[in-house]
């Protein structure tokens, strides 16, 4: 699957494995070295698997970490005078539904608008 | 012991990868030789199928935990309207497998009326499960209980065919099954995701994004008389710049799509066909890049039926050759299925603009113009 990944773990996923590299072709071609050849494939082979690891560890998507929440408004009106006033939904709300007479000029207060302000959690 | 015993294997001073002619070098680089070509020849595709099939497996197992919070949610939401001594569980479960066949199409002759047909056969059979198990529901509780099945339905047959697809990958082995599931999988939990949170919007009986339409004509058509014009549809009229406007929408504040189509099809019947202007509202699909909430024009039946009722608003404006104007608010997916965004409610006030300004630019005083909102009108009254 496709996932967006993290990209400090892809960075540092893409530095292991050439580290590795560099470690393989020490190992094999610099003959100063070839007393060590075992022990540096290892190492190799090593930071091989901690890349992969980092990769799948850093491919859990970022869904996760940023959890969207809702904070939903209602905004109540009324229809003899300008008022506008805004408080949390609660169950039972909907637009144009009727909430008794205005506190400024005891109109009809009104549901003018409901809406979602979305809320990025990390 | 065992280094020492690789340590003589390996001539010193050459390596993994030692050159020379003693047997030992031969025998060894024999050994490399026949572990890449295996690795590349025999096991590539394996260890393909198994990434590919490792995140199938993640992925179905969400769906699943989504699918199975969906029922849950449904349960509960149809506990609250049941009678005590009902087999909600069972009758709910049961019903999350309700499947609905597409007319045949190799004649397409009289097909949208076939499809008409089954879809009205459908919403009979929703309306009257909802009325059997949930009979203390009022009409907009029973409306909501209907979407957040359906929801729930959608949910379950997503996970039912990823997990179909995962199971035949695994039986025939097929490397082309699990990359094109893993090369879909985006889009899938992304469509997943937006009906597991509508179902919670439409439990709390919240206006959704797909509300635009009806938020508009609701506006247009706040404090008139109103009377019912089709099934689920209301109608108002209003005067906008000295024309006759008729506004229409689903019935709120439940989760009502009606049929708009025969709604506007019956009132130009009505008028004889003297309808300068129709215009239709309605939400769109937004491309990446493009704002939520941007307004947009254009011609045409703007309605995202499955075909009849937008088959008879085009047939009935050709019929008597009235213009059809079409205006949009972009957004995506999940944001016309989850609670309505500012951006949306602020885009309905540019609306209500856009239409008095093109009343008063392509029509003359005296005109009748038609004014469809079209959507679910959950969380909307008028």
């Amino acid at each position: 699957m496709q996932r967006e990944r993290q990209p400090k773990f892809a960075m540092i996923s893409i530095l292991l494995t050439v580290g590795a590299f560099i470690l393989f072709v020490l190992a094999t071609i610099v003959d100063s070295l070839s007393d060590y050849s075992n022990v540096l494939m290892v190492a190799g082979l090593a930071l091989l698997a901690a890349s992969w690891g980092i990769y799948f560890i850093g491919g859990r998507s970022l869904q996760r970490a940023e959890v969207a929440t809702e904070n939903v408004i209602t905004v109540i009106g009324c229809k003899g005078c300008d008022i506008r006033e805004e408080r949390p939904f609660s169950e039972g709300d909907y637009v144009f539904k009727e909430i008794g007479p205005c506190k400024k000029c005891s109109g009809t207060s009104y549901i003018r608008a409901i809406y979602a302000i979305s809320i990025k959690k990390d | 012991m065992n280094i020492v015993v690789v340590k003589m294997a390996i001539p010193v001073g050459q390596g993994l990868f030692p050159i020379g002619d003693d047997l030992s070098s031969i025998i060894l680089n024999i050994l490399w030789v026949v572990f890449f070509f295996s690795m590349i020849l025999l096991f590539n595709q394996r260890l393909q199928i198994w990434t590919y099939q490792r995140n199938v497996e993640k992925a179905t197992v969400k769906l699943q935990m989504l699918a199975d919070k969906s029922r849950e949610e449904a349960l509960k939401s149809v506990q609250k309207y049941a009678q005590e001594n009902t087999d909600v569980r069972s009758q709910v479960t049961a019903f999350l497998d309700f499947f609905t066949i597409e007319p045949v199409d190799r004649d397409p002759f009289g097909v949208l009326n076939r499809l008409e047909h089954l879809l009205d056969n459908r919403r009979d059979r929703f309306k009257a499960f909802v009325a059997q198990i949930a009979p203390k529901a009022g009409k907009a509780e029973a409306a909501n209980t209907e979407d957040i099945l359906e929801a729930a339905m959608a949910l379950n047959f997503i996970f039912k065919v990823v997990r179909h697809f995962l199971i035949l990958g695994k039986k025939t082995k097929s490397l082309m099954i699990f990359v094109q599931l893993d090369m879909q999988l985006p889009l899938i939990m992304k469509m997943a995701e937006a009906y597991f949170n509508a179902q919670k919007t439409f439990s709390a009986g919240k206006p959704i994004g797909d509300g635009l339409g009806p938020l508009v004509a609701s506006k247009l058509m706040y404090g008139l008389p109103k009377r019912v014009i089709a099934e689920d549809i209301v109608c108002s009229e209003t005067n906008i710049s000295n024309r006759k406007a008729y506004v229409l929408k689903a019935e709120g504040p439940g989760g009502l799509l009606g049929k708009p189509g025969e709604a506007v099809k019956r009132l130009v019947e009505e008028m004889g066909g003297k309808v300068a202007r129709i215009f239709m509202v309605d939400a769109s699909s937004k491309l990446e890049g493009e704002n939520t909430g941007e307004v947009v024009e254009g011609v045409g039946a703007a309605i995202g039926d499955p075909g009849p009722e937008k088959y008879k608003i085009e047939e009935v404006a050709t019929k008597y050759k009235i213009p059809l104007d079409a205006i949009v608010c972009k957004m995506d997916l999940e944001e016309a299925l989850t609670t309505m965004k500012k951006e949306i409610v602020e885009a309905s006030d540019v609306i209500i603009e856009k239409i008095k300004k093109a009343i008063a630019e392509r029509t003359k005083e005296g005109d009748v113009v038609i004014i469809a909102g079209i959507g679910n009108t959950i969380g909307i009254g008028q």
